[in-house]
């Protein structure tokens, strides 16, 4: 598949889903951390989040790269946020009550905040529910892992390790 | 290569090459002092019997020939003389450069200098080279070694196997084609248990030699044939596979390779009897140190104390949470809280005790760059050492080792004179340069101190005015102390002439700009003729840092205070622009002036700093007036990485909490700088 065939789905243009009323699905699933930007969903592994905050004094740093808000203080670890908002090449938007910041883990000691619109629930996504994008990965789309069509949602996943590979 | 052994083995035996380092020095004193002499010997020996399990074959080959050489010396045969010294310590520099390089990440060994191997086994009286030659002189049918493997070193089994393969094609072809099989499911790259090396010994004898060696290996006493295998112990059977088996069928082709030589062979109990033990005494303890900076050694009674502390943490905790739910009676409270600040307390110091290392581990090397620099250049010079107990913090450590490296060596070359010159100023012929550490309040002051001939302040003055540091007149104006700063300024190197001893690439300014990054100072001291005194402050931990708290409305910066040098008013009227840059003057002298709102504030444009307080740092050797808006007073701060996409962010050292539990960045002010210019 390349890329032309998916973008209409990319375009929001949702499938009606096989599984999509079935409550128990028993196959391999992804658990994934559902949020929104600009009304559409996006989803992170579980495993590669530590927790999920609420949007409190980010210090601004100056000269930083573009998309960092700035840092926060994480129980004493001091973890940069950054607007997801900017890799996806979206304006950004004030922070409202709904706003969370993702503490996503990079590895063992490196994690960075994501600062994303809405954060809706944790979903088992069914591994054969998500289609793969296709190896040319350019742009915005290498952050993307693939697209999952589930229950009425089309979901796009997050390679977060790819997005954040090569930096310091 | 198993990296997890391999990163035990790394760790056990930066120990060792630590120890030998000193020992050898001390050796070279006292030749004959047998207790130092078996402690070299075992070091040695141990680490090569660590390379050996983990096949590092240029390591095993120098070590397994210094072993040799040891041996040969307490056992009196050989003298630990001028040509030994030498040869031995190339030895070492060759196995501490391989296991830097090991620590470094390389895991293939470039091959041993030959001229060391053969300097070495000349040292033994050659007995150990001649099988080697014997190889390449005779038939082709000899077994031929793999290339760079030792044939006295401890075999790996790829190369154990390697050589019976080899052996039992081309030595007993006729007899015994058939080469060793391993039993099913062994794996042949793995490591050998030694109950699969016993079957395979005794293959090899029945399907090999059946005839000839009826007589099966026996264990040396007491040792246990299930138990791990020492090398010795694999030595001793090997040995005595050999000299038991048939001889004239081995001593046809592989006797002389396999067998370590007759004479050897017999002193090799008693090393055995001494060396096993450390040997494994030493995997014993947990290999916990700071090699590859991931580890610290920390002492069992230090842990029980945090694990005390972490447990009264516990206890304040659940007490602070069933005050939670009540009423509480505000005393309770305050009760509490003040447990609670004691245990953290305490913790925190334990836990910073944690990160504590003796000075000790810099020092050590030095005994031995004296010694061969005194040498190199023909002069005598005893090196004391004083506090190396003094702890300090792991990266300091570290951190402090190139600056003092390249102060000693300073004091050693421009320092301490010639003996003959030393003799006719009336001083002894031996030179005193002294090492030392000790703690002040929270700092730890080290210093060097040589007996040499100082440094002449006019010298220095007329030397400035010669590279156009200064004008005449200013030189003349400064007093000696400064005079001898000069040194530390850039490009003023004091050598005339460029010796390679100088030339190590870090000159005094380097070393001042290193010292001031650990928040240090350097002061310097001399008297012409009797020597001269370097001094370098440092606090005793990187990890807690005194800062100047400023402020830009509610964002706080902590500037590193040991850079403050003065904090006035912004007065608009002093100042003066000079080719775009805004300069104060203050006391005849005129200082840049970095308005830090236009960088950390800069969507915040201000016209008037009226008010504003200028904060004079010195950075390097330059001094910078940041204008600030207010100035919130000292604070002591624990330095935080900044997160990731930050760590290239100029300007700024890292990130703290505040008491109040906000976020105020620490200042980097060379970056600052950077940033203005």
């Amino acid at each position: 598949m390349d890329v032309a065939d998916e973008m209409p789905i990319f375009g929001n243009n949702a499938q009606i889903d096989d599984y999509g009323d079935e409550p128990a699905y028993l196959g391999p699933c992804t658990r994934c951390v559902l949020f929104t930007l600009e009304n559409e969903v996006y989803g992170i592994q579980v495993k590669k989040i530590r927790e999920v905050l609420r949007v409190g004094n980010i210090r601004n740093v100056a000269g930083a790269a573009y998309g960092v808000l700035g840092v926060i203080n994480v129980r004493g670890v001091i973890v940069t946020v950054v607007d997801s908002r900017s890799m996806y090449n979206m304006p950004s938007r004030e922070i409202n009550d709904l706003s969370r910041i993702i503490i996503v883990e990079l590895d063992e000691e490196r994690t960075v905040g994501l600062l994303v619109d809405f954060v809706m629930e944790v979903k088992d996504i069914p591994d054969d529910k998500i289609e793969p994008l296709s190896a040319s990965k350019e742009g915005a789309s290498r952050y993307i892992q693939g697209i999952a069509h589930f229950q009425d949602n089309v979901i796009i996943l997050i390679d977060v390790d790819n997005m954040f590979s090569g930096i310091e | 290569m198993d990296e997890e052994i391999l990163q035990d083995f790394l760790v056990e035996a930066s120990d060792l090459v630590d120890q030998l380092n000193d020992q050898l020095v001390d050796l070279e004193n006292s030749p004959t002092d047998s207790d130092l002499l078996n402690a070299v010997f075992r070091g040695f020996h141990t680490i090569k019997g660590g390379a050996g399990f983990l096949a590092i074959t240029p390591l095993i080959e120098v070590c397994h020939r210094a072993e040799n050489v040891f041996d040969k010396i307490r056992n009196g045969d050989v003298e630990y003389d001028e040509v030994a010294v030498e040869v031995i310590l190339r030895a070492f520099d060759v196995i501490s450069e391989a296991m830097e390089k090991l620590n470094d990440g390389a895991r293939e060994l470039p091959e041993n200098d030959p001229q060391l191997l053969i300097d070495l086994d000349a040292l033994t009286g050659k007995k150990v080279e001649e099988p080697v030659s014997e190889v390449s002189n005779s038939a082709e049918s000899a077994l031929q070694l793999a290339d760079g493997v030792d044939p006295d070193g401890d075999m790996t089994d790829e190369e154990f196997e390697a050589l019976l393969n080899q052996r039992d094609t081309s030595g007993s072809a006729s007899s015994d084609s058939a080469t060793l099989s391993l039993p099913e499911g062994v794996d042949p790259d793995g490591d050998m248990t030694d109950e699969e090396f016993e079957a395979l010994l005794n293959q090899r004898d029945t399907s090999g030699s059946a005839s000839s060696d009826s007589a099966t290996l026996s264990l040396p006493d007491g040792v246990d044939p299930d138990g791990d295998m020492t090398d010795e112990e694999f030595d001793a059977l090997l040995n005595q596979r050999d000299t038991s088996k048939a001889e004239p069928k081995l001593a046809a082709n592989s006797a002389p390779k396999i067998s370590p030589p007759p004479p050897k062979a017999k002193p090799k109990p008693s090393p055995k009897a001494t060396a096993s033990k450390p040997s494994t005494k030493d995997q014993a303890k947990p290999a916990t140190k700071n090699t590859t900076e991931s580890t610290v050694r920390v002492d069992t009674k230090r842990l029980d104390d945090i694990m005390n502390l972490v447990g009264e943490l516990v206890l304040v905790r659940n007490r602070l949470l069933t005050l939670k739910g009540k009423n509480t009676d505000p005393e309770d409270l305050a009760n509490a809280v003040a447990n609670l600040d004691h245990v953290t307390t305490d913790l925190q110091a334990s836990v910073l005790k944690t990160r504590m290392q003796p000075v000790k581990k810099v020092f050590g090397r030095f005994p031995r760059v004296v010694r061969d620099l005194a040498r190199k250049l023909g002069k005598k010079i005893e090196l004391k050492l004083e506090g190396e107990e003094t702890d300090l913090d792991k990266n300091l450590v570290e951190a402090l080792a190139d600056p003092l490296v390249h102060l000693v060596r300073n004091s050693v070359d421009h320092g301490v004179e010639m003996p003959d010159i030393r003799a006719a100023a009336g001083k002894p012929e031996t030179g005193t340069v002294v090492l030392a550490a000790k703690q002040e309040g929270d700092h730890i002051l080290l210093s060097i101190t040589d007996d040499g001939k100082g440094m002449d302040p006019d010298v220095l003055r007329q030397k400035a005015v010669e590279k156009g540091m200064m004008d005449e007149q200013a030189a003349s104006q400064m007093d000696d102390k400064s005079a001898f700063e000069l040194i530390l300024s850039a490009g003023f190197s004091t050598a005339e002439q460029v010796s390679d001893i100088s030339g190590r690439g870090v000159g005094m300014d380097v070393v001042k700009t290193m010292i001031t990054k650990l928040n240090g100072s350097i002061d310097i001291d001399s008297v012409l003729g009797e020597g001269s005194k370097i001094s370098i402050r440092v606090p005793l931990t990187l990890a807690i840092l005194p800062t100047l708290m400023v402020g830009f409305n509610e964002d706080s910066y902590a500037i590193p205070l040991t850079s403050v040098q003065e904090i006035f008013d912004f007065n608009p009227e002093k100042t003066n622009k000079i080719d775009g840059q805004m300069m104060v003057r203050l006391r005849d002298e005129s200082v840049p002036l970095y308005f830090l709102n236009e960088w950390l504030a800069a969507d915040k444009p201000k016209d008037n700093y009226r008010g504003d307080k200028v904060v004079m740092v010195a950075v390097g050797n330059q001094r910078a007036g940041l204008v600030v808006n207010q100035v919130n007073g000292q604070e002591e701060v624990v330095i935080k990485p900044l997160g990731v996409m930050l760590k290239n962010a100029t300007g700024y050292a890292g990130a703290t909490i505040t008491g109040n539990g906000s976020i105020a960045l620490i200042l980097d002010l060379p970056g600052v700088v950077e940033r203005f210019q």
